[in-house]
């Protein structure tokens, strides 16, 4: 999505005021006048003070025929929309199955079906995914010493 | 400096590992170099979790290699794709393919790894003369001169690299609010965690680095794959061919663009792609036949092949010496010199002269190892352009979700890495440069503590942050670019384009 300068100046006021509100409720020190709370507020300050002067200019820009939202060109072609969740849903399955699952497994999977997706051949897929997975779990787990989760392959290897 | 240390220095980098290891990242720098749409950032930011587990010396070695790589080799898909391979080559993109269309393409590469190489160890040179003599100077300072220099810092970044300062100064304060989440540096309070004990150390740098510069430019590559085009690539022959000649008539366009590179590199927070900018601009301004630019001329080329080679190496001095970042790739620089207890700053020339100086070493090894890595690239490009990107990029995220793992040891690197990509990618949707953001994360705990610091001891006054000279002299220069930005901002400046 691209936003006129009225909606991001809209945001970023927002998200300064909930910073505010947050360090409200950060403790005093009694004897320091200067504490926790002063520096965040500072910069929400500067924050809200670039959102109304983004505002300022977005408002200029919608009257003159700008909308206030607009789907970039690449998001018009849906593959290429499908391609960008695909790769933010292989970050996503990481986050939430690679302890239960573990490391080689997941990313045969992710990187099946990524290629796929893009159009690999399917021996070239299948070869690069498994030598990739094991590759990189070699260098990682076993060189690095990174403890990278085994899940499955626990009764499996 | 006694040779005692030379000694030690040399010892610590000529060992068979570490030349190895400098090696490897050479041809790994030269590979996404010369890759179009991955930049010499995404090479350290990918090269960071691997360097985790070394040594001080070979990890600083294998970013300095690669970097120094891939910013030269971004110079061949320029004149063979008219496509740049980093943004440092961008400047003179248009220029080099027009060279390669005129059959100068063998000039053209011979002349940007010569000028490449030359120009990198000028700005070595610069960087040995002067950062053991400013770090003496800088031993002096105290929290109001480091407020000023961060601040100035920050500046020059809003400055020179954006074309919306409005929104460069946004980035820059959601860089910094960013860097305000965790532990407070003054009186210890978890601010922002929301009951998270990961987030009390603070956003994890190299996962946020890989999200932000990484995942949002394969984002990017993922969504602009139908539009790569399969351009006839031509045969190339013997690069160095001519060069000589080229820089007899050149020299003092090198000598200027090498000139111009140092001292936008050494300036905090502009690195080598603005150096590249400048000098090509500075060179068809006072050139006696402007109007050969933009026809497939070699003059500009020379000015700026050398200044943004010569750019990166002089962004180490404000890195090393204050621990103020010239570029995002030193802004990266830093969070590996912390982690290796290296804390930047004068005092490291007085605790590590030793690793200083073996850094400097590899410095000049990258660069004349990049003379026969360089030609080997450049008789390989034919196949190297050819890499499939339906199987790199898919290859690329795993090295992402792998390396923001290692960094954290669990799954909170990678959540990390995937919300600040998002987010990444969504503001430079917008306009939003992302290089502020990442000097603000990283510059944001100094910022606030010597901002702190210095607000304690004056006890409110802003008076006492210029009552130093060196402060008051810093402070001026800041508050006057300040003021610049603040008149070209007003409703009296003409509307800018969106930026690019």
């Amino acid at each position: 999505m691209r936003f006129n300068d009225l909606v991001s100046g809209a945001i970023l006021i927002a998200a300064a005021l909930l910073v505010i509100i947050l360090t409200l409720r950060f403790p005093e020190f009694p004897g320091q006048n200067y504490g926790p709370a002063v520096f965040p507020r500072l910069l929400a300050v500067l924050l809200i003070l670039c959102g109304v002067m983004m505002m300022i200019r977005g408002y200029a820009a919608w009257r003159a025929g700008e909308p206030l939202a607009d789907v970039p060109s690449w998001a018009r072609d849906p593959a290429n929309v499908i391609s960008a969740l695909l790769v933010l849903g292989a970050s996503l399955a990481y986050i939430l199955v690679l302890d239960a699952v573990g490391f080689v497994p997941l990313t045969i999977v992710v990187l099946l079906v990524l290629f796929l997706w893009f159009r690999v051949r399917v021996p070239v897929a299948v070869v690069t995914a498994l030598v990739a997975a094991f590759g990189v779990n070699w260098f990682f787990a076993s060189l690095m010493r990174v403890p990278l989760p085994r899940g499955l392959m626990d009764w499996i290897l | 400096m006694t040779v005692d240390i030379l000694f030690q220095a040399f010892a610590l980098v000529f060992r068979w590992d570490v030349i190895l290891i400098i090696l490897a990242s050479g041809l790994f720098g030269m590979f996404v170099g010369a890759m179009p749409g991955l930049t010499a950032t995404m090479a350290t930011a990918l090269l960071i979790p691997v360097t985790f587990f070394m040594d001080p010396v070979p990890a600083l070695g294998a970013i300095v290699t690669a970097t120094a790589m891939a910013i030269f080799a971004g110079d061949i898909p320029a004149a063979m794709l008219r496509m740049p391979g980093t943004p440092a080559s961008a400047a003179y993109t248009d220029e080099s393919y027009l060279m390669g269309r005129k059959g100068q393409l063998d000039l053209n590469l011979g002349t940007n790894l010569v000028t490449s190489v030359l120009g990198g160890l000028i700005g070595v040179a610069i960087l040995v003369l002067a950062a053991p003599a400013l770090a003496e100077f800088a031993l002096a300072f105290s929290s109001f001169e480091y407020f000023w220099l961060a601040a100035l810092g920050l500046t020059c970044a809003v400055f020179l690299a954006t074309n919306d300062p409005l929104k460069g100064f946004a980035s820059l304060f959601i860089g910094l609010g960013l860097g305000t989440i965790g532990i407070d540096p003054a009186a210890g309070f978890p601010r922002f965690t929301f009951g998270s004990v990961e987030l009390m150390q603070g956003i994890s740098f190299i996962p946020a680095m890989i999200g932000m510069f990484a995942i949002s430019e394969l984002l990017r590559g993922v969504t602009s794959m139908g539009a790569a085009s399969e351009a006839a690539l031509q045969q190339v022959g013997n690069v160095f061919k001519g060069v000589g000649g080229v820089l007899r008539q050149y020299w003092v366009n090198f000598l200027r663009g090498s000139g111009i590179g140092v001292v936008i590199g050494a300036l905090p927070g502009a690195g080598a792609d603005i150096a590249a900018w400048i000098s090509y601009a500075v060179s068809k301004r006072f050139s006696k036949e402007p109007e050969k630019f933009g026809t497939g001329h070699v003059e500009g080329i020379v000015d700026a092949g050398a200044a943004n080679n010569s750019a990166l190496a002089a962004a180490w001095i404000p890195a090393l010496v204050f621990g103020i970042p010239g570029d995002s790739i030193t802004a990266i620089v830093i969070g590996v010199l912390y982690m290796k207890g290296m804390n930047p700053g004068p005092t490291v020339f007085l605790q590590n002269p030793q690793l200083i100086y073996a850094v400097f070493m590899i410095f000049v090894l990258a660069n004349l190892l990049m003379l026969p890595l360089g030609w080997a690239i450049i008789k390989s490009a034919k196949q190297v352009l050819r890499v499939p990107k339906n199987i790199l990029l898919p290859m690329i995220l795993i090295f992402c979700v792998v390396g923001s793992y290692a960094m954290t040891n669990s799954v909170y690197g990678i959540i990390i890495m995937l919300v600040l990509g998002i987010f990444a990618f969504m503001l430079e949707e917008n306009g939003f440069p992302i290089a502020p953001i990442i000097l603000g994360l990283v510059l944001g705990e100094m910022f606030e503590q010597n901002f702190i610091t210095s607000m304690i001891k004056s006890d409110g006054s802003f008076l006492a942050f210029f009552a130093r000279p060196i402060a008051g002299m810093l402070g001026v220069a800041t508050i006057a670019i300040w003021l610049i930005m603040l008149w070209r901002m007003g409703p009296w400046a003409k509307p800018k384009p969106a930026a690019a």
